[in-house]
């Protein structure tokens, strides 16, 4: 799975969490760009993550992530 | 030593000039100085306590940060967690387990040998254990980078502004700043004292005056009419809004006019429309800091049932939440019922967003801000009241004011507490909130404050000198202490 497959899997995932259908993330989209992406969120958000690609995250992970772009390459490099 | 006092009129111009008057190098002892005279001046022994915690964290955060392994960064950091909360567990919380023990062993038939402790609360203890927790935590996190200079990391925790009712710190906002030369600059100095003027009239004026009534009832419940009770029961909410955001006002003021910017502790909370959002708006420190330290990793931990988890997490972070601010179950009950109310929220939450699409925007949004307002009242009847058996005498005497208001001849007839008020004084507190919430509302749609701020020096001066006019002639008869001094 390349990149642009996973971002489109996240977008779908963030449109369903933050109940939002029009709403597009790109790599570089941090929290404060989406309205509703709090900490709350944040965690669905990983959790849907998790069960969609057949991943985990350490705690670590999670609490660094800076924006959707690191996110992507957590999620690439543990399919590898 | 109180904000509000003979002591810190002298004591503020006092140190700031100093501080204006020393070389860079020499301010941090100044402040550390100011900072320990300041905290000395409630109960001198009590800087042992404060100088132990100093001491355990400065050197924990060496070394979690020079540890080499995961395991003894974790080792290092309960040494600093233990130590703190084990302070507040002796000096805050131990009669109150003490006699819930006790409370235990009677039921079993047993009996609990251990006296309960007589000795005051060190002020601010709750505050500083929690802002010296964030230091160490952010270090283990990787976030921060231990200060070797003691006398700066010192002075993190025991700064005098925030030494005694915050706002909680973390150690990235602040510290770098007491390496920082700070400038006399007139702007920046006069926005801190307006920041100062403006928390000491809603602490003097509105706080002070609204406590006097509020105390009088909830001290002397079953003297009471049932509509004072409820008249006290709204009074203490602003009551409680004004004295705590008033000595943040006076703390961030205080600390802005000497340069150092403090973070905010309140966005208008009252203007929340859900019980989530008020706490974004509430305390805001306290709230990140529970949410950063307790309510994220748990849910973190518990994600594998992720609703279960959040609810979990949301139940035990707001309990504690609860039982921080004082170490009785009328508190913990406060905290219950948030985390209940968040809880709800958090389950109904799409539900809620469909519903507010049906229905008009404006209708939808003043009631949630209206039923918002209502329970934080409500759950502020545990918050205050003296006991529990208080707490529930309260709620059962509200079914009655309809009959109060049904025979109201006799009901004005009877006196409100012990008539250390007058019905002016009544009146005064009802329009204090009123002109309060005006100016919050012309703020917020007009930006007044920020128009005055525009206008030529002859207008601000005159608002300046009005402000300390209604001070000095509306100022409360009886000073009272700061509530979240207690903490």
């Amino acid at each position: 799975m390349d990149k642009k497959e996973i971002l489109i899997k996240i977008n779908e995932i963030f449109k369903n969490i933050l109940d939002n259908k029009a709403l597009t993330i790109y790599e570089n989209t941090i929290a404060s760009d989406v309205e509703d992406w709090d900490s709350l969120n944040h965690i669905q958000i990983i959790v849907a993550i998790e069960k969609t690609f057949k991943i985990r995250f350490t705690t670590n992970e999670i609490h660094h992530f800076k924006n959707v772009g690191e996110l992507l390459v957590a999620i690439e490099s543990k399919l590898a | 030593m109180l904000f509000n006092s003979i002591e810190f009129l002298f004591f503020f111009p006092i140190v700031t000039v100093l501080f204006f008057i020393l070389p860079h190098r020499l301010r941090w002892q100044l402040l550390l100085g100011a900072s320990c005279f300041f905290y000395m001046f409630f109960k001198p022994e009590y800087i042992l306590i404060l100088a132990a915690t100093i001491i355990v964290d400065y050197f924990a955060g060496i070394l979690i940060d020079e540890a080499p392994t995961e395991k003894l960064k974790k080792k290092y950091l309960l040494i600093s967690l233990v130590a703190n909360i084990g302070v507040l567990a002796v000096f805050k919380y131990f009669n109150f387990i003490n006699n819930n023990v006790t409370g235990l062993a009677y039921v079993f038939g047993f009996h609990n040998p251990i006296p309960s402790l007589n000795m005051l609360l060190p002020i601010g203890l709750s505050f500083h254990t929690f802002q010296a927790m964030s230091y160490t935590l952010e270090i283990s996190r990787g976030n921060y980078k231990a200060e070797k200079h003691f006398g700066i990391y010192a002075l993190y925790v025991m700064f005098y502004p925030q030494l005694v009712a915050g706002p909680i710190e973390r150690p990235q906002n602040i510290i770098y700043q007491f390496y920082e030369e700070k400038k006399f600059d007139y702007d920046r100095v006069m926005s801190g004292l307006r920041l100062m003027l403006w928390g000491f009239l809603k602490k003097i004026v509105i706080a002070d005056n609204l406590t006097t009534y509020t105390d009088g009832v909830f001290n002397n419940l079953h003297k009471q009419t049932s509509i004072a009770i409820l008249i006290s029961i709204f009074f203490f909410a602003f009551q409680i809004f004004c004295d705590f955001s008033a000595y943040t006002d006076i703390a961030r003021g205080a600390a802005r006019v000497m340069g150092y910017e403090l973070i905010k502790n309140f966005n208008y909370p009252f203007r929340s429309r859900s019980v989530t959002e008020f706490w974004r708006r509430w305390h805001m420190s306290l709230t990140s800091w529970f949410n950063d330290y307790l309510f994220t990793p748990l849910v973190i931990k518990n994600r594998r049932s992720i609703s279960f988890g959040i609810i979990f997490a949301l139940m035990i972070t707001f309990s504690l939440s609860g039982l921080w601010h004082g170490a009785a179950w009328t508190y913990v009950s406060f905290g219950v019922m948030h985390g209940f109310a968040t809880s709800y929220e958090f389950i109904t939450k799409k539900w809620r967003s469909r519903l507010s699409k049906k229905i008009n925007p404006f209708i939808y949004n003043h009631i949630s801000q209206l039923l918002t307002f209502l329970f934080a009242c409500f759950t502020w009847i545990f918050f205050r009241a003296n006991t529990m058996d208080d707490a529930f005498y309260i709620l059962s005497r509200i079914p009655e004011i309809f009959n109060e208001i049904n025979h109201w001849s006799i009901t004005r007839s009877k006196p409100i507490f012990d008539e250390s008020m007058s019905n002016l004084g009544h009146i005064y507190c009802f329009m204090f909130i009123i002109v309060l919430e005006g100016l919050h509302y012309l703020d917020n749609h007009y930006q007044i404050f920020h128009l005055v701020l525009k206008q030529n020096k002859f207008i601000r001066w005159t608002v300046y000198y009005s402000m300390m006019l209604i001070i000095i002639f509306f100022a409360s008869a009886t000073s009272h202490r700061f509530i979240y001094f207690q903490f």
